[in-house]
């Protein structure tokens, strides 16, 4: 790994410190491709590094463990000496696919995953070793997409397309979304059974109605009443009773 | 608790809530792993881990697909947490949902402010930026972390704070009838919000296969317990 | 079940509308309506990525859509129609005045748009069209995903 290679993984894993409406995470991925632009034609006071630090900050979205390829292929194709257009038509075409990918692969694949066999492992009285094995399971797979993105992206330039048919990646994208299936289905029943431990048979009786109703209710209800909306509702609901039936 | 067990618990909350968007996503902001240090930071480790799962279910039921809103579980937690420690089985569990649940709602609220301030301070600064000045850029990006360490150490505050409302007010309050309902009505919505937000993950596609084996295996384990 | 969504995003095809909306809604294809998209393998190729592999694409232009719009309104999957701005809304539209629903599901910042919503800015000029399909019968509302509250154009024009 180079230095500046190095510098701009490093700022990648701050790549939505200045998230907003407007430009989104735009700012973070000029500041990570930054470090790749200084040894451009004229170095940091010359006219090809200020446009392109420009052209790197404006409105970008994506999942932040993938920006690493549109940071490493805008920053090569500046390297290249894409013309302006060029580098916005690559930005503006990655948008959508790396968010729609990154998000299949670890906002619905890869983090449920860890978080399922987390929750099973705590079910099941493994404590801190359930923690520590989620934390690392979880950033072993996110620091290596980081640096394969970042990495793929700067081999790549603007023929990045090619680097999204990896054959690793695309094994991982295929086994995700089964195994998370798998270890979240696996981890209800053990965990409904963990979270009823301290309750007594009338009220185990209640609790597995209130999540089934509960369960209903999101089931026919949603997108007008979310997780959050129905447990305060329910709370309040119990809180009244609490102090009715004293 | 000591003024030393909150501003261990205000630092922790920060990070927690740094995390959850900003840096470094390590998953330090899941409940999980917020409740676990919470709750070992206060010598209750199996309280921790009781409020953590519950916020965990919670968070399946949260997407962070694009710009979406959502609530923030991670501060959320470590508030819950700091309740439930201070009060007795059952009591603890409910009331430390509810004071989860209210934080959840004001920490998705204040990232939603974050975003907007964020917004114009690069208004303040995109004529520079435009002209390629790379110090007014890392200044500019540094400025919203500093200002999402600072909602995240508002949020975590005022959970703290709610918790220790919610003890004054509520623990005694409450009958024995009520506390079983609370922690039913809390546990209820949780494992509910769990299911529904795997059921939407998994879709109706070739995954209800797998989401039926998971099912499947995981009761047969609790049998067998 | 045919098109259950027609979405205006300048994003296209990325999370909010693949798992966003596709997985609740069980969305078995989508239609990306662009012209230079249709024109582009290396784009086309970089969205068919985005996708599983059980979600077919379909790539179309805003003249291709008319001839073929019936028969993915027949279809008995579940599909999204998607388009990347406001022009070629209007074309599509124009050319198929059988959509009468509209989702502005994402138009973001560029030099002379207003915020009019969080995910919603633009020009006068794209809010007079906005209109304009409107007062021709178009429902259109703001919904970035299915858990918010679709705005009606009225609250954002």
């Amino acid at each position: 790994m180079t230095p500046r290679l190095g510098a701009s993984l490093l700022r990648l894993f701050a790549v939505q410190g200045s998230w907003n409406y407007e430009r989104m995470i735009g700012l973070g991925v000029g500041v990570a491709e930054e470090p790749l632009l200084r040894d451009l034609p004229g170095g940091v006071a010359g006219p090809a590094y200020r446009a392109a630090v420009a052209r790197g900050a404006r409105f970008f979205n994506a999942h932040p463990y993938l920006c690493g390829l549109v940071v490493g292929a805008a920053a090569r194709a500046e390297h290249d000496g894409a013309s302006p257009e060029q580098v916005e038509r690559l930005r503006a075409a990655l948008t959508g696919p790396l968010g729609a990918l990154g998000d299949r692969l670890v906002w619905a694949g890869w983090l449920p995953f860890a978080s399922g066999l987390a929750l099973m492992a705590v079910a099941l009285g493994a404590g801190w070793p359930a923690i520590a094995g989620f934390l690392l399971i979880y950033n072993a797979g996110h620091v290596a997409l980081r640096w394969w993105a970042l990495r793929a992206g700067w081999a790549h330039g603007p023929r990045v397309a090619a680097a999204l048919h990896d054959a690793g990646l695309q094994r991982a994208v295929a086994w995700t979304g089964p195994a998370m299936a798998l270890a979240t289905g696996a981890a209800l029943p053990l965990v409904a059974l963990h979270l009823a431990a301290p309750f007594d048979d009338w009220a185990r009786a209640a609790l597995a109605a209130a999540a089934a109703g509960g369960f209903a209710v999101l089931q026919l209800r949603w997108p007008a009443i979310g997780g959050l909306r129905l447990g305060l509702v329910l709370v309040a609901a119990a809180l009244v009773v609490g102090w009715v039936w004293q | 608790m000591t003024l030393e067990l909150q501003l261990f618990l205000l630092a922790w909350g920060t990070l927690v809530g740094l995390d959850l968007v900003s840096v470094p996503q390590m998953m330090i902001a899941r409940p999980l792993v917020a409740g676990a240090v919470a709750g070992t930071v206060l010598g209750d480790l199996r309280t921790g881990l009781q409020l953590g799962v519950v916020f965990e279910l919670f968070q399946f039921d949260v997407l962070p697909v694009g710009a979406a809103r959502y609530p923030e579980y991670g501060p959320a937690t470590v508030a819950a947490v700091s309740m439930a420690h201070a009060a007795p089985g059952l009591q603890g569990l409910g009331l430390g949902t509810v004071v989860g649940l209210l934080t959840a709602m004001l920490g998705g609220v204040s990232l939603h402010f974050l975003r907007r301030v964020n917004a114009r301070a690069v208004h303040r600064a995109v004529a520079r930026i435009e002209e390629g000045d790379a110090g007014t850029l890392v200044r500019t990006h540094l400025g919203g972390i500093l200002r999402d360490a600072l909602r995240a150490a508002t949020v975590t505050a005022v959970g703290l704070g709610i918790a220790w409302e919610a003890r004054a007010v509520f623990a005694a309050t409450l009958s024995p009838t009520g506390v079983t309902a609370l922690a039913v009505a809390a546990v209820g919505a949780a494992l509910a919000a769990g299911a529904a937000g795997t059921f939407r993950l998994i879709g109706r596609g070739p995954g209800l296969r797998w989401f039926a084996a998971g099912l499947g295996g995981g009761a047969l384990v609790a049998w067998l317990r | 079940m045919s098109i259950a969504l027609y979405r205006i995003d300048d994003r296209l095809i990325h999370g909010q509308v693949v798992v966003g909306w596709g997985q609740p809604l069980d969305c078995a294809f989508i239609v990306l309506v662009d012209n230079e998209v249709r024109e582009s393998d290396w784009e086309q190729d970089l969205y068919r990525m985005g996708v599983p592999p059980n979600l077919e694409v379909i790539f179309a232009s805003t003249v291709e859509v008319a001839e073929r719009l019936p028969t993915w309104e027949a279809d008995g999957r579940v599909g999204i129609l998607l388009v990347g701005d406001i022009d070629t809304a209007t074309a599509l539209c124009a050319n198929a005045p059988q959509v009468k629903r509209l989702n502005v599901g994402g138009i973001h910042h560029r030099p002379g748009r207003t915020e009019r919503l969080r995910f919603v800015y633009l020009t006068d000029e794209e809010a007079a069209k906005l209109r304009q399909l409107a007062a021709q019968g178009v429902e259109i509302t703001a919904q970035d995903v299915p858990t918010a509250r679709p705005i009606p154009l009225g609250e954002f024009t």
